[in-house]
């Protein structure tokens, strides 16, 4: 893809783009020191329950108001000054913003599992010189940071002022016009306050619209919207982020945190400390569905290279040891 | 004043914008009210989306010649801009043409945009040498902008064309061309800029 | 105080060639004069509108080229004398009035010109228009100089009158655009009240008698042909080559036969009336030699006609070579000047002749080539379009689906070109755009996936946009049209038009609201200001989504070289030159690699981008473009 007859023989977009060239394994070692060997659910430190302690930021929050607590301690902190969340207009439209008071992070919250051009507003700021920032993002969205403080073509890309990167678990994304227009529709025009999607086995949408009426979208009828890049993604749970925050399969109102980094581990430390967040310790029942959930994104996303014939030359560069690897421990996790 | 040849042909030659059409017209009304006959040919039009423009005009006491120059008949260019001084010489210069050129380049927007290159203006007024019989310049946008308006430059040219002698182009005709064409308010600093063409002109040393 | 109107017969002047037929118009007593602006005809009109209240005559700046001869024909209906002027294009758009109007015939004085543009140095097709006389049968005659142009086109009215037929005059860019001296004549005296006699209808019926007539006409219309100055012989006796030519040909050729001494081997056959063909005139010269050259503009209209002449009189005439067009001696395309025909002459007599030395033809060539960087036609810095047309480059990418722009006529057309980032895919006659936009718009049943665009221009809305708006409605065509409004007749010369407020004459006029319009067609309208991309991009984008009947964007801004003439600028733009990473741009120097706005430009010493002060016009749109948002603007 040619933007704008470009005629540069290395360019930023492709450097950054996490759908291109990613050799995992390099990235890995500048991020946190090691291989890449935890092929499952990526480097952690710890696996944990957790909440929100504060009614008000569960009350508008997605599932428990984790990411929303921990952001507006560490800016309350002073462990970052400034951060980037996605915010979305009434209409779910999202968009990346700038958040530089704990106030604004409510307007932050919930999803729409729409994919969101969140790090541009990283991109544009406008920041300080000497700004620490604090980037909440998707897996691909933590890759493409990831690359870009790896790159060679490093230029002014902010990654030296990026100090905390919260990713979240993803399956897919959606593409916003078309989905939108069919949910619309599906409810008959209502005004759609929040969109959530439940756990396996019921795997519903539920769309929660003004007039406070509960609409059940079963998954495979917005299936159709989910964009063609998330078949191909191997990371569920944002390996390479400093903690990654999702649901807990199963229980309601709860989160699940892995930390990954010593920032991360200590964030969350210091967090629980004050009393921001509550926390338990993970049920083993639960990681041993984390594990598989993980696996099975990763073999089918491996199975779609394989389709494309990409799988030995395609985006990502994985070793046939690798390959071999997260296709048996899929296997296993799955039977 | 008997010149050199009958009909004796000049060029006016810029970009878009700059006043080609009026110093002209200034000039060839300048002769016809001295009992030439003058045929002027413009090529404009979309050209002043930053293309080239060019004027012949055809001097005779003679006879009505045609709006075009033919191939190697040019005798004098006025170039208001250097680059299109050189580039008429391709289809109308000779080895006995004679050059008066404004220095202050206007860049083309391939130029501007840094896909492609402007040359050095030494470069550039030598290589014209080469293909001329004589060379004189003067920054006349330079002038104009003292003045007030990069476009005076153009009037400017014809002051210094003045100087040269080639043409009777006098003070007292000048004025009466302008009175004739222009409203009276912009008498004043036509004339200023009329004079300043005069003394700024300078011969190009071999 | 014009030229124009100055009473002052015999003084010599320099006129520019429409000049001279707008005198000559004057000097008939014109009253009525009506048309659209197009290059090279835009100043015979729009000249007299200078002088219109002053001489106490009616000018007018119509919609259409067909609307601009019916108004000048009304006058001539009721006995006024009547101009029309227009560029090759408009003949066609006038063209089936025309073909009625010569059999209707008219009353008043009623003079028709045609200004040709050969090589298309200011048009979109190359066209001669000469045809259409003796397709209509009506009198044409071609100026060879200003004089000439003057003259004639005074005399054009004394023979329309005569004949009760509309007189055409054709002349091309090298005689509109040119200057040259003509005499002043007598300014007229009295002119006639204007009334229609109710008990002779005007009409072409019935069409057997009407043509016969018309046919008469033209036959009388060649006897003052035979006597007419216009067409004269100058040459030798017994030339070896006759060169038969007219318009400017007639002033290339002199000098051609001059330059290369030839002047007693070739005589010249100059034709000023050149349909119908004087018989007689041209049989007394055509005998004088049995070589003959053509030498016209475009097409081999005198070739043609002559050769079916000759065929027609053979009996009379010894065996003749023709040679022009059809014979390869002169290009089939493309404009005429000096050096082609001496070029022509030089091959036929086999002349040797060297204007100047080979070498330093060549090394003009090379030094041109290698030092005189071409200079690639562009939007003007602030130009609105600029700014559309990267709306809708974004747009259509973000889209997808290769969406299809079909353009049309005005600055616009630029978006062609590299300084429209190669938008416009399609470009024909006034009003195309959305002409085929309607016909694009019902593929969707036959599987045309991509969406449909168009872009039409202000002016050009006015003049033929609107019976394709209504048959979109009418048949359900789907497609966005933009509609550029610049409030300007831009690429013409700043004419006003119905939506300008002003008329030809200067006077207020009410404004043709163009949303009030499209909404009473039943269209889908907004309004978005061109300046703000990210919200005009939106705005396409969205509205390319809506798969059912016609969307109409109107992207409002004022042509930038209005707007500066009264307010400098609306913000002031700068580079911050920290921020500007330059040559590491990660799209490689977008802003004006891509975008190429003169007032934003390249430094190659510092490796950064730059505001030009003296260029910017402060439009503030490259503020949008850079992904490094260094380039800033302030409002003023």
């Amino acid at each position: 893809m040619k933007l704008d007859n470009c005629d540069l023989a290395e360019g930023r977009c492709f450097a950054y783009c996490p759908r291109t060239q990613v050799d995992l394994e390099t990235i890995h070692q500048k991020v946190f020191g090691q291989s890449y060997l935890n092929i499952d659910i990526g480097l952690f430190k710890q696996v944990k329950m957790a909440r929100a302690s504060a009614p008000i930021l569960r009350q508008k929050a997605q599932t428990a108001g984790v990411v929303s607590a921990l952001m507006n301690f560490a800016l309350k902190e002073g462990v970052i000054n400034g951060a980037v969340l996605t915010h979305r207009t009434a209409d779910h439209l999202p968009r990346g913003r700038v958040i530089r008071s704990p106030d604004e992070i409510l307007s932050c919250q919930g999803s729409s599992y729409v994919a969101s051009p969140t790090l541009q507003a990283l991109n544009q700021g406008p920041w300080e010189d000497t700004e620490r920032i604090g980037v909440v993002g998707t897996p691909c969205q933590v890759l493409a940071m990831r690359k870009m403080s790896v790159s060679s073509l490093k230029r002014n890309t902010l990654m030296d002022r990026v100090t905390l990167i919260v990713g979240l678990f993803c399956t897919w994304a959606l593409t916003y016009e078309p989905f939108m227009k069919y949910l619309k529709n599906r409810v008959n025009g209502a005004q759609i306050r929040k969109l959530d999607i439940t756990p396996p086995p019921e795997r519903l949408l539920k769309v929660l619209t003004d007039d406070d009426h509960m609409w059940d979208v079963p998954l495979d009828e917005i299936r159709p919207f989910i964009r063609t890049t998330c078949g191909i993604c191997l990371d569920m749970t944002s390996e390479l982020s400093d903690l990654s925050v999702g649901t807990v399969e199963g229980i309601q109102g709860w989160s699940t945190v892995i930390t990954r980094s010593h920032l991360g581990e200590e964030i969350l430390r210091r967090a629980e400390a004050a009393g921001i967040i509550e926390s338990q310790p993970f049920p083993e029942e639960n990681f041993k569905h984390l594990r598989e959930a993980s696996l099975l994104k990763k073999k089918r996303a491996l199975l779609a290279l394989k389709e494309r014939g990409e799988l030995e030359n395609g985006y990502i560069i994985l070793s046939r040891e690798l390959i071999g690897r997260i296709l048996s421990e899929a296997e296993e996790a799955g039977s | 004043m008997a010149f050199e040849k009958d009909p004796f042909n000049i060029i006016i030659t810029g970009v878009g914008g700059q006043g080609n059409v009026l110093a002209s017209q200034l000039l060839g009304q300048m002769l016809v009210q001295q009992g030439y006959m003058i045929t002027i040919g413009e090529t404009y039009g979309a050209s002043q989306r930053g293309g080239s423009v060019m004027s012949h005009i055809r001097v005779s006491q003679r006879d009505q010649f045609s709006p075009l120059i033919p191939e190697g008949k040019c005798d004098l260019v006025v170039g208001l801009e250097p680059v299109e001084a050189l580039r008429v010489l391709a289809n109308y210069g000779n080895p006995g043409v004679l050059m008066l050129i404004n220095t202050r380049p206007i860049y083309p927007i391939d130029v501007i945009a840094g896909n492609a290159s402007y040359p050095e203006l030494s470069i550039l007024l030598k290589k014209i040498q080469r293909l001329s019989r004589n060379v004189w310049t003067l920054n006349a946008t330079e002038i104009g902008l003292e003045l007030g308006d990069p476009i005076f430059s153009n009037i400017v040219m014809l002051g210094a064309l003045s100087v040269l002698d080639l043409l009777p182009l006098h003070r007292e005709e000048f004025q009466k061309a302008i009175e004739e064409l222009l409203p009276s308010h912009k008498l004043h600093l036509n004339m200023e800029a009329f004079e300043r063409g005069r003394e700024a002109v300078q011969k190009l040393p071999v | 105080m014009s030229i124009l109107s100055k009473d002052s017969p015999g003084k010599k002047t320099l006129f520019m060639g429409n000049e001279a037929i707008a005198r000559g118009a004057i000097e008939a007593g014109v009253q009525v004069c009506a048309a659209y602006p197009g290059n090279p005809s835009s100043e015979i009109i729009g000249s007299l509108s200078q002088v219109a209240e002053e001489l106490g005559i009616y000018v007018e700046w119509s919609v259409n080229e067909k609307v601009a001869v019916e108004v000048a024909a009304a006058a001539s209906f009721a006995g006024l004398r009547g101009l029309t002027a227009m560029k090759q294009n408009g003949l066609n758009v006038a063209s089936d009035f025309l073909f009625n109007l010569n059999l209707t015939g008219s009353k008043g004085g009623l003079v028709i010109v045609v200004c040709d543009d050969p090589s298309a140095l200011s048009s979109t097709n190359e066209e001669d228009s000469r045809p259409y006389a003796k397709m209509c049968d009506l009198p044409l005659l071609e100026p060879a100089t200003v004089q000439e142009a003057k003259e004639m086109t005074r005399w054009a009215f004394d023979l329309s009158e005569e004949l009760g037929l509309p007189c055409l005059i054709r002349s091309v860019t090298r005689l509109s655009h040119a200057r040259g001296i003509a005499e002043l004549g007598n300014m007229p005296k009295n002119r006639p009240n204007p009334r229609f006699d109710t008990s002779r209808p005007i009409i072409p019926q019935p069409v057997m008698l009407t043509h016969k007539a018309l046919h008469d006409k033209i036959k009388k219309c060649q006897d003052r042909f035979e006597e007419s100055a216009f067409n004269l012989y100058r040459g030798p006796e017994r030339p070896e080559l006759l060169v038969v030519t007219c318009g400017p040909g007639w002033m290339y050729v002199r000098e051609a036969l001059a330059n290369m001494g030839a002047e007693n081997r070739a005589g010249i056959v100059k034709l000023g009336t050149t349909w119908p063909l004087p018989g007689s005139f041209l049989m007394e010269h055509l005998k004088k030699a049995n070589r003959i050259l053509f030498v016209e503009e475009v097409d081999p209209f005198l070739e043609n006609n002559i050769k079916e002449f000759c065929a027609q009189r053979a009996a009379e005439l010894e065996v003749k070579t023709f040679l022009g067009k059809a014979s390869g001696n002169l290009p089939d395309v493309g404009e005429i000047n000096p050096d082609i025909v001496t070029g022509a002459i030089q091959q036929v007599l086999k002349v040797s002749y060297e204007p100047r030395p080979l070498q330093y033809t060549q090394e003009a060539a090379e030094a041109v080539s290698l030092f005189a960087p071409s200079r690639e036609l562009g939007f003007c810095a602030g130009c609105p379009h600029r700014a559309t047309y990267w709306s809708v480059k974004n747009a259509l990418a973000m889209d997808g689906r290769d969406g299809i722009l079909l353009g049309d006529i005005g600055c616009y057309a630029l978006g062609v070109r590299p300084a429209g980032f190669g938008q416009m895919k399609t470009c024909h006659a006034m009003g195309s755009g959305i002409g085929l936009a309607n016909g694009f718009g019902q593929l969707e049943r036959f599987g045309l996936n991509q969406p449909v665009l168009t872009v039409c221009g202000d002016s050009t809305f006015y003049h033929a946009a609107i019976p394709a708006l209504v048959n979109a409605r009418y048949n359900r065509s789907n497609f966005l049209m933009l509609i550029l409004d610049n409030s300007a007749t831009a690429m013409t010369g700043f004419q006003p038009h119905p939506g300008t407020g002003r008329t030809a004459m200067g006077a207020e006029a009410p404004v043709v609201e163009i949303e009030g319009l499209c909404k009473a067609l039943g269209a889908q309208v907004e309004v978005k200001n061109p300046f703000d991309v990210q919200d005009t991009t939106e705005a396409i984008y969205k509205l390319l989504q809506d798969r059912e009947g016609i969307k109409v964007l109107i992207l409002r801004q004022e042509c930038a070289l209005v707007r500066v003439k009264r307010q400098k600028a609306l913000y002031k733009v700068r580079v911050n030159q920290e921020q500007c990473i330059g040559q590491e741009c990660g799209c490689n120097r977008r802003c004006t690699r891509i975008f190429k706005c003169p007032g934003l430009a390249w430094d190659p010493v510092t490796g950064k981008a730059q505001i030009d002060e003296a260029i910017c016009t402060g439009c503030g749109v490259c503020a949008d473009i850079c992904p490094q948002s260094a380039i800033l603007k302030e409002t003023i």
